[in-house]
């Protein structure tokens, strides 16, 4: 009953406002609230240089005597023209009689609503009382002293104006200098005052205890502390790297990876608190003196599920969230993945391939080339541990669950000293805890993979997550796509030149892929986490083919050519993890982690060859590789909140690597056997500041990392600034060192294409590699839209590739002289421009990047690494209409290079026989054709509930999707096999247009 | 304000598409590399072979250089000499017979590009040993079904040795001289098998002929071959797979094929049914 009462007092103070009622010379009047409530109160404002709108100085609020009105005040002050008391506003309230209480009733909150909430403290609020009853008791009773920096009484009565104390008058309300920040929002609710009791406060729901308007009373702290955690509404579970930003200022901070966040200078507790998630809606939490000041809970709403557009306030409902601050940091959180159009899965890695700086042309990996990058140089962290492979299902899907994720944030380079051991950038990927309040399930059905999850809590302090997916090729899958494809079939191209013909043949992927993800969370207090992560994902590839055709060339003879290309590899991944908040300044977590990732590949060939005379000779041989990589590390991160503007960040990790390769080119010979096993251990620290009113962002840090088989310390120093010259427009730089350890070295395969195999450093044929790194950036953004732009310039040594082409000596075989070093630079210039509001949103985005590599064997200049793209164009549209999401993709690429063999040649031997040799393209002389491709999807929510009902939400989606819509062959990459002299060139193509449904749901 | 977002949004988008359309294509599908052919073996003229590739890619360029018209040089005792062509690509020097340890660099212009080689000639093989000058093998007919009583008992294999004590890659070939082949064993259905086989090269001082190698009676020339490793390195190519187009190492800057110097010495041996 009592909670009705308030609520509909609230909803009438709600639609009151000041108002303003005449304006006679230059004073204005004003109301706050309306007559007959309880807050009525017509004051009048004066100010000498007419600005009424600003916030940015000192005021003097003067009550008067009893039964004395404000205009009598205003007309009998002579202080209001004083020049020391230029650019003042002077505040003239009157006196509404009754005792004391009643008479300074509701004036913390008019204060409060003046001074947008003490926005800039109360070092300028001054108060001036006439009433010789108030005294100085009653002040401190009605809490005046945290209103107001100083106050005066005025209690003789001969003090008939502020005038006859002008003296102590000037001092006592003399202006303290402070910096007033630059206002970067407008304040929608700046005379949408609302006043709220506080009683009404404390009576309010327990379990939100979130008041929902502006409080208006007086603050009971000024820049305080406050620390707290971030949580989903719904799962409670917590919300990594969201931002907390107090309203209208620059404060503000991101929580870290546990939810917990820490603002060392609010300005009161009466301030608004502005918090942001990418898939949540923007929330304002107001802050009230009731507020708890330490382990404060905010919940957030995710937006997919809130379907009442009133609620979201100009929310900014972007899929992929480009850091403003951070330089090069792109961040995503799985709930809005479902807008883009995918084929089969919702995928981060995809998703990120879709902005600029992260190449979009590569179907065949998800493995992120981050600005010329490879993607071994891009750090994948998945709650901690390094996951070495990422691809599923040739690269088409990445190895990361959507299910399983909360969290994933992308830096492109200049990375922080918190990471390290990688030359480009890193992923750092958080996984769900999984639902604290009730257990849930749901379940994702594509045309090609099934998806399941379950999220159990046990008690409060339990929850979990398991998550399991795995592809298959059901009946409608092939119907659909053998429906689509009709490349299977080859088409020879014969040019009869001895010894070089050509013919040409196709080949489509097929294969299966499952993981496994499961995370245990368990909170023994509130600022205790311990988690254990565990992941595992396989793949199984057959990509076999089968070929019969009359030969080319001189040769009469027919062939068949019966090809196994079996691959299986995965990763086993776990971390243990302890977090803990030691302190409201002191945060730190420290991880064990296995890591392993296992690749078996058999890619051999049994060719029958039929001659003239119906002879027939068979033949195998093949490739045969086995990589395994270990990877035991343990590390300890801090983060250490000094003063307000200064974070310090340490830690210490340590790494024992175990790589194993072995390459055979039959099963009785061993060309490579490599075993590395080494210690990487080491320590690092950087600090964080900010200047100027947060304005200024200034990160410097450093890394030093001893590896044991070089017996070498090596030292990585950071920095990274970013300045917001306006509200709108960001300008950013970072440079680093980077040195890199466990390298996945580049085999170089004309024929069969080229592979990777991760392999440790050994400090003679395979170095330790190190990249410098240069960016900067300019970015231009507002509410609605984004603009930005930022350059790049990667240094790298001692890069290392593996060939069998040449032979340095014919003196027996040392397959360890194949490995070589070079050096190599990558450049580039991004471009992305962002709506981010509005039915129709997205992105387009342009990049124009150079890699090129060295080395002495292959050229004697650079010559265009593997990855080079020099164009890349992106554009991305979201519509939303009622309850479909509509989205649509394009992207062009140019082609990547590659070598191919170029011709043949004879020599007569001088046993008389002929042998055939062939000879190659300058190192990726050849460029593929360009890649383009366009995508789109539709998606409707399902809901469960009748309309209108309040509890109506989302239980699931159903989605359609078409990939490559208009069926574009893009080649993946092209093999020879080489026939009595003749070439047999494929072309490996990428998936033709894939129609695809999903179903998902879930129980909530 | 918001008409000059949507303005600079629209023209972002033209400025990039332009940008995105200005592709410039760079590639080298077939580059015009001489193949280079040449023994350079004492008492005999300095020749050398001049022949192209065979592209794989149907618009493969070629150079305009005519093969038969090559300014050729090879640099000899410190003096230049230009090489007369004799056509078929086929360059000859008359007035250099060619000794052991003469060392030559080849150079010459093709397709615009400078093309060079240098080798020498190594020394001739030095005490060579034969085990045996003649070998006895029973003749070998499978037609009425395998031989009763096992299989015949093989001659001890012919042992040839040389000093090799810088481990130098040598070569043996072994000829047939008759003029008509008397197989030693029924081919069956198989072509039958030329006059020469050879040995892998070694760097051993020594090397085994074994019966199964030989495949006709009578008079054989038994050649050993001190090569370079250059020359070696070509069958090195052989005896690996083809797979990875491995090329063979050569002194030949920008172009292909074997220039290399060689010297032999002879040998004979009897085969005896």
């Amino acid at each position: 009953m009592r909670k009705k009462y308030f609520r509909s007092v609230f909803f009438i103070l709600m639609i009151f406002g000041i108002s303003t009622t005449y304006s006679s010379f230059a004073q204005k009047s004003y109301e706050f609230n309306r007559t007959g409530n309880d807050c009525f109160i017509q004051f009048i404002c004066y100010k000498q240089d007419n600005d009424y709108e600003s916030r940015k100085h000192p005021f003097i609020f003067v009550l008067g005597k009893p039964e004395e009105t404000a205009q009598q005040m205003y007309e009998k002050d002579t202080l209001k023209n004083l020049p020391q008391f230029f650019g003042y506003m002077f505040v003239y309230v009157p006196n509404r009689g009754g005792n004391s209480k009643d008479k300074l009733y509701c004036f913390s909150a008019m204060v409060s609503n003046m001074t947008d909430h003490f926005k800039y403290g109360h070092a300028n609020l001054f108060l001036a009382v006439f009433d010789s009853e108030i005294s100085q008791a009653d002040i401190e009773l009605n809490n005046m002293n945290m209103v107001f920096k100083s106050i005066r009484l005025y209690h003789s009565q001969k003090d008939t104006s502020l005038s006859a104390t002008l003296e102590n008058v000037t001092d006592d309300f003399k202006e303290t200098i402070i910096n007033y920040d630059i206002e970067n929002e407008t304040e929608e609710d700046l005379f949408g005052t609302f006043y709220v009791d506080e009683t009404q406060v404390a009576d309010m729901d327990e379990e939100l205890a979130v008041p929902q308007k502006t409080y208006f009373g007086a603050p009971s702290a000024l820049n305080y502390t406050l620390t707290g955690v971030v949580r989903d509404k719904s799962t409670g579970e917590a919300m990594s790297f969201a931002t907390v930003h107090v309203k209208g200022t620059n404060i503000g901070t991101t929580t870290n990876a546990d939810g917990f966040f820490t603002i060392l200078k609010i300005p009161s507790d009466t301030s608004v608190l502005v918090l942001q998630n990418i898939g949540y809606t923007k929330t304002e939490v107001f802050l009230t003196p009731q507020t708890p000041k330490k382990g404060f809970i905010i919940q957030i709403k995710p937006s997919t599920n809130n379907l009442k557009a009133v609620n979201i306030i100009s929310s900014k409902e972007e899929v992929v969230l480009v850091k403003k601050e951070e330089v090069s940091v792109l961040k995503l959180t799985p709930k809005k993945l479902e807008q883009l159009p995918n084929i089969g899965e919702r995928d981060i890695m995809r998703s990120f391939q879709l902005m600029p700086g992260v190449s979009a042309s590569n179907e065949s990996s998800s493995g992120l080339y981050i600005r010329g990058g490879t993607p071994d140089q891009n750090l994948v962290l998945y709650d901690g541990f390094t996951v070495y492979q990422v691809d599923h299902l040739y690269g088409f899907f990445s190895a990361f669950n959507s299910n399983a994720l909360k969290d994933v944030q992308l830096y492109k380079g200049g990375f922080e000293s918190k990471f390290g051991g990688r030359l480009s950038s890193v992923t750092e990927i958080t996984g769900k805890d999984g639902n604290q309040n009730k257990f849930n399930i749901g379940a994702d059905i594509s045309l090609l993979s099934l998806n399941v999850f379950a999220e159990i809590p046990v008690g409060k302090k339990f929850s979990s997550i398991i998550t399991f997916r795995k592809s298959y090729k059901g009946f409608l899958y092939n119907k659909i796509f053998d429906k689509f494809n009709s490349t299977n079939s080859s088409t020879p191209a014969a040019q009869p030149t001895r010894p070089g013909g050509m013919a040409q043949q196709e080949v489509e992927a097929t294969s299966y892929f499952y993981d496994l993800n499961g995370k245990f969370t368990y909170r023994p207090t509130s600022k205790d986490i311990i988690s254990l992560s565990i992941f595992n994902g396989n793949d199984k590839l057959d990509n076999s083919t089968s070929f019969d055709a009359p030969s080319f060339g001189n040769s009469s003879a027919n062939f068949s050519n019966n090809s196994t290309d079996l691959t299986n590899y995965g990763n086993v991944g776990t971390s243990l993890k302890h977090s803990r908040k030691w302190s409201d300044k002191l945060y730190g977590n420290t991880l064990l982690s296995f890591s392993n990732y296992f690749s078996k590949r058999d890619r051999s060939n049994e060719r029958t060859v039929t001659n003239s005379s119906g002879e027939t000779t068979t033949n195998n041989n093949g490739v045969f590789e086995n990589n395994n990589l270990k990877d035991y590390s343990i590390k300890s991160d801090y983060t250490y909140d000094l003063l307000n503007f200064t974070q310090l960040q340490f830690g210490g990790f340590g790494t024992i690597y175990d790589i194993k390769y072995s390459y055979a080119q039959n099963d009785t010979s061993t060309v490579l056997d490599k075993k590395n096993k080494a210690n990487l251990s080491g320590v690092y620290f950087q600090t964080k500041i900010k200047l100027l009113k947060d304005r200024i962002l200034f990160l410097l840090g450093i890394r030093a990392s001893y590896f044991e088989t070089t017996k070498q310390v090596y030292y990585e120093p950071r920095a990274s600034l970013s300045i917001n010259l306006t509200d709108k427009l960001t300008l950013k730089g970072a440079t680093g060192k980077y040195y890199q350890f466990a390298n996945r070295v580049t085999r170089e395969d004309i024929l069969t294409g080229s592979k990777d195999f991760w392999l440790l450093s050994d400090g003679t044929n395979v170095q330790v590699s190190s990249s410098i790194q240069y960016i900067t950036g300019l970015s231009y953004e507002t509410n609605s839209s984004l603009f930005s732009a930022e350059a790049y310039y990667k240094k790298i040594e001692n890069l290392t590739e593996y060939s069998l082409r040449f032979n340095p000596s014919p003196e027996g075989v040392t397959y360890d002289e194949n490995f070589f070093t070079g050096y190599g630079y990558a450049r580039g210039i991004e471009f992305l421009a962002q709506r981010k509001v509005g039915k129709i949103n997205g992105w387009v985005s342009y990049t124009l990047g150079e890699a090129r590599n060295h080395f002495d064997i292959y050229s004697d200049s650079y010559f265009a690494a593997n990855q080079d793209v020099t164009h890349e164009f992106k554009i991305v549209a979201l519509y939303e209409w009622r309850r479909w999401n509509f989205s649509a993709t394009w992207v062009y690429a140019t082609g990547r290079p590659y070598t191919a063999p170029s011709g043949a040649y004879e020599v007569e031997l001088l046993d008389g026989t002929i042998q055939d040799f062939f000879t190659v393209t300058t190192k990726n002389g050849l460029r593929l054709p360009d890649y383009h491709r366009a995508d789109i999807s539709a998606n409707f929510k399902l809901l469960k509930g009748e309309k209108g009902d309040k509890k109506r939400r989302e239980i699931g989606y159903i989605g359609f999707s078409l990939f490559n819509l208009y069926n574009r062959t893009n080649v993946w990459y092209k093999t020879y096999t080489i026939e009595d002299g003749s070439i047999l060139e494929t072309n490996v193509n990428n998936f033709g247009i894939t129609p695809n449904v999903t179903l998902s749901l879930k129980l909530r | 304000m918001k008409v000059d977002q949507k303005l600079i949004f629209t023209l972002s988008i033209l400025f990039l598409t332009i940008i995105a359309s200005c592709e410039k294509k760079e590639t080298i599908a077939f580059t015009d590399s001489p193949i280079i052919e040449s023994y350079i073996e004492p008492s005999s003229y300095f020749t050398v072979k001049i022949s192209r590739q065979t592209p794989f890619t149907s618009n493969g360029q070629f150079s305009d250089d005519d093969l038969n018209n090559l300014s050729l040089s090879v640099l000899y005792n410190n003096t230049t000499h230009t090489l007369i062509p004799i056509g078929d690509g086929t360059y000859i020097d008359s007035s250099i017979v060619v000794a052991a340890g003469d060392n030559y660099s080849l150079s010459f212009t093709y397709s615009s590009k400078s093309v060079s080689a240098y080798t020498y000639t190594p020394s001739k093989p030095t005490n060579i040993t034969q085990s045996v000058t003649s070998i006895t093998i029973e003749r070998l007919d499978i037609s009425g079904g395998p031989p009763s009583g096992g299989m015949p008992t093989q001659p001890d294999p012919v042992l040839i040795t040389w000093d090799n004590a810088d481990a130098s890659y040598y070569l043996i070939v072994v000829e047939n001289m008759e003029s008509t082949l008397d197989p030693i064993r029924d081919f069956g259905d198989n072509a039958p098998p030329g006059n020469l086989f050879r040995k892998a090269p070694t760097n051993a001082a020594s090397e085994e002929l074994r019966a199964m190698d030989f495949q006709y009676y009578g008079m054989h020339r038994i050649i050993i071959y001190h090569v370079l490793p250059d020359y070696a390195s070509l069958y090195e190519e052989n005896s690996t797979s083809s797979q990875n187009l491995t090329n063979p190492s050569t002194s030949i800057v920008n172009g292909y094929g074997i220039f290399t110097g060689l010297n032999s010495d002879t040998l004979f041996i009897l085969v005896n049914e």
